[in-house]
C-alpha cells in the first residue's frame, strides 16, 4: 500500500514530528510510505487563481514544491492529513496544502448524494485518515467538530475518513494497526 | 460603533468577498457615515496593520470563502495569530462564510468552529452569515445580483444600527440548506446534461483549454 503523510506541525523537530517520525519507520515495513514535512517545504497559499480549472486543467500555476505533493497524494492509497491542533483546528501550515488539492478535482459540478459536489479528475482517489496531537486546551467538541469537517472534505475528494486519532490516545501501534485495517478491508473488497 | 472588517478571500481586492462586502459598507455608511475599514488577509501590505485595526475596533466581522469544506489557509493563519496574540479578547466578533455551491449545507460545518473559536478567544460571537451560489457574480449582470446586493447593503445598515447581525436578513441569505423530493430528483436530471457546467465551459473556452478540461496531469498511470 502506499502512504502519504502531510504533517503539519509548524516546529521543525517537535515531539509530534517524531511521533510521525516514527509511525513511518514502522509502516515502511510493509508499505511505501511519503512523509511532507511541510514547514520545510517552499509551498505557498492557494491565490484562487483557478487556473489549475480553467488555464492549465490539473496543473498549479505556483512554482513552488506543491507538485510533488500531488503526485504523492493522487497515486497513493492512503493520504494521512497530519498536525498537532492550535486554536482548535489542524495547522495553517496543513490547511495551506489542502486548499490547493482542489488541482486534484474537477470544476464541473454533479449531483450526489443529494448534494452538489465537484466532479472526479482522476479515476481513483486515495482513503483519508487524520492524526492530530491535542492542545491543552482541546476537548471532545472541538474533535467532533475538526473530524466533522475532514468527513465532509473526504466526501468532496472522492473518498471517505477512514479514521480520526489523536497521538494521546494512541500510540504510533495502534495506529498503525488502524492502518493496516484499511489495507486489509482494501484487500477484501477486491 | 468602531468596526474593521477582515477580508480572507485568497483573491484579495478582486474576491466575490469584497464585493459583497462593498454592499454592506455601504449600507452601514447610510446609518454611520464613517468607512470602515476593509483589510485583507490576502494583501501583504495589509498585514502588518491588522492587530492595529483590531485594537481600535469594538467589532470584527471577518469574511471568507469557503475552501475546501472550511476556512482558507490564510484565515487559519490569522486565527492562529489572533490565538496567540489574545487580540480578538473580548471583541465582537461575526463571521460572513460565501461558497459556491448552490445549498449552504456546505458551510454549517465550519460555522460550529468559528462558534468554538469565539469562546476559546474569550471573544462575543455575533454570528456567522452563510451565502451560497456566489460564484460568477463578478461578471454577472446588475439585473442578477441586485437582490443579493441590496441584501448584503441592508444587512450593513441594521448592523450599523444594531451591531448585529439581522436574523432576517441572515435566514434570507442562507437560503435553501439542501435541496430534496422532487427538486433534487429534477436537478440530478439537469446535471447529467452538462447544464451547470456552462460557466466553466465558458472559462475554459475564453482561456484555449476546454480541450484539457480531463487532464490528469499528476497521474503515474497515465499513457
Amino acid at each position: 500500500m502506499k502512504i502519504t503523510i502531510l504533517n503539519g506541525d509548524n516546529k521543525s523537530n517537535g515531539n509530534f514530528t517524531g511521533y510521525i517520525s516514527e509511525l513511518s519507520k514502522i509502516l515502511a515495513t510493509e508499505n511505501t510510505i511519503e512523509v511532507f514535512d511541510l514547514n520545510k517545504m517552499n509551498l505557498k497559499f492557494c491565490t484562487g487563481c483557478w487556473s489549475c480549472w480553467w488555464k492549465t486543467p490539473g496543473e498549479c500555476a505556483m512554482k513552488d514544491d506543491a507538485g510533488i505533493i500531488f503526485r504523492s497524494v493522487i497515486n497513493s492509497d492512503l493520504l494521512i492529513f497530519a498536525s498537532p491542533l492550535t486554536a482548535g483546528f489542524t495547522s495553517s501550515e496543513l490547511k495551506k496544502i489542502t486548499d490547493r488539492l482542489i488541482v486534484l478535482i474537477h470544476p464541473y459540478i454533479e449531483v450526489r448524494n443529494d448534494e452538489f459536489h465537484h466532479k472526479k479528475r482522476y479515476d481513483k482517489y486515495p482513503e483519508i485518515a487524520v492524526i492530530v496531537e491535542k492542545n491543552s486546551d482541546t476537548d471532545d467538541e472541538d474533535l467532533e467538530i475538526i473530524s466533522d469537517i475532514y468527513k465532509r472534505l473526504a466526501i468532496n475528494f472522492h473518498s471517505s475518513l477512514k479514521f480520526f486519532k489523536t497521538t494521546d490516545d494512541d500510540g504510533v501501534k495502534e495506529i498503525s494497526l488502524a492502518i493496516t485495517s484499511t489495507k486489509t478491508q482494501k484487500t477484501q473488497k477486491v | 460603533m468602531s468596526l474593521a472588517i477582515i477580508n480572507g478571500s485568497p483573491r484579495g481586492l478582486k474576491s466575490n468577498s469584497e464585493l459583497l462586502m462593498r454592499n454592506f459598507i455601504e449600507g452601514y455608511c447610510n446609518i454611520i457615515p464613517r468607512i470602515p475599514e476593509q483589510l485583507f488577509l490576502a494583501k501583504a501590505s495589509d498585514l502588518a496593520g491588522i492587530p492595529d485595526k483590531i485594537k481600535t475596533s469594538q467589532n470584527i466581522i471577518v469574511i471568507f470563502p469557503l475552501y475546501t469544506d472550511c476556512m482558507p489557509g490564510i484565515v487559519m493563519q490569522f486565527f492562529e495569530d489572533a490565538y496567540e496574540s489574545g487580540i480578538l479578547n473580548s471583541k465582537n466578533v461575526g463571521f460572513i462564510v460565501q461558497s459556491g455551491f448552490p445549498e449552504s449545507k456546505h458551510s454549517v460545518f465550519v460555522e460550529r468552529y468559528l462558534e468554538k473559536l469565539c469562546r476559546r478567544l474569550n471573544c462575543n460571537y455575533l454570528g456567522t452569515v452563510i451565502k451560497a451560489g456566489v460564484e460568477g457574480i463578478r461578471i454577472q449582470p446588475p439585473s442578477m445580483t441586485k437582490k443579493l446586493f441590496a441584501a448584503f447593503s441592508l444587512l450593513g445598515e441594521e448592523f450599523a444600527k444594531t451591531g448585529e447581525f439581522d436574523r432576517t436578513i441572515k435566514d434570507q441569505l442562507m437560503g435553501r440548506y439542501e435541496f430534496t423530493g422532487a427538486t433534487i430528483g429534477l436537478l440530478k436530471i439537469i446535471s447529467k446534461t452538462g447544464a451547470f457546467n456552462m460557466y466553466w465551459n465558458k472559462k475554459l473556452k475564453e482561456n484555449n483549454a476546454f480541450k484539457l478540461r480531463n487532464s490528469n496531469p499528476y497521474s503515474e498511470f497515465r499513457n
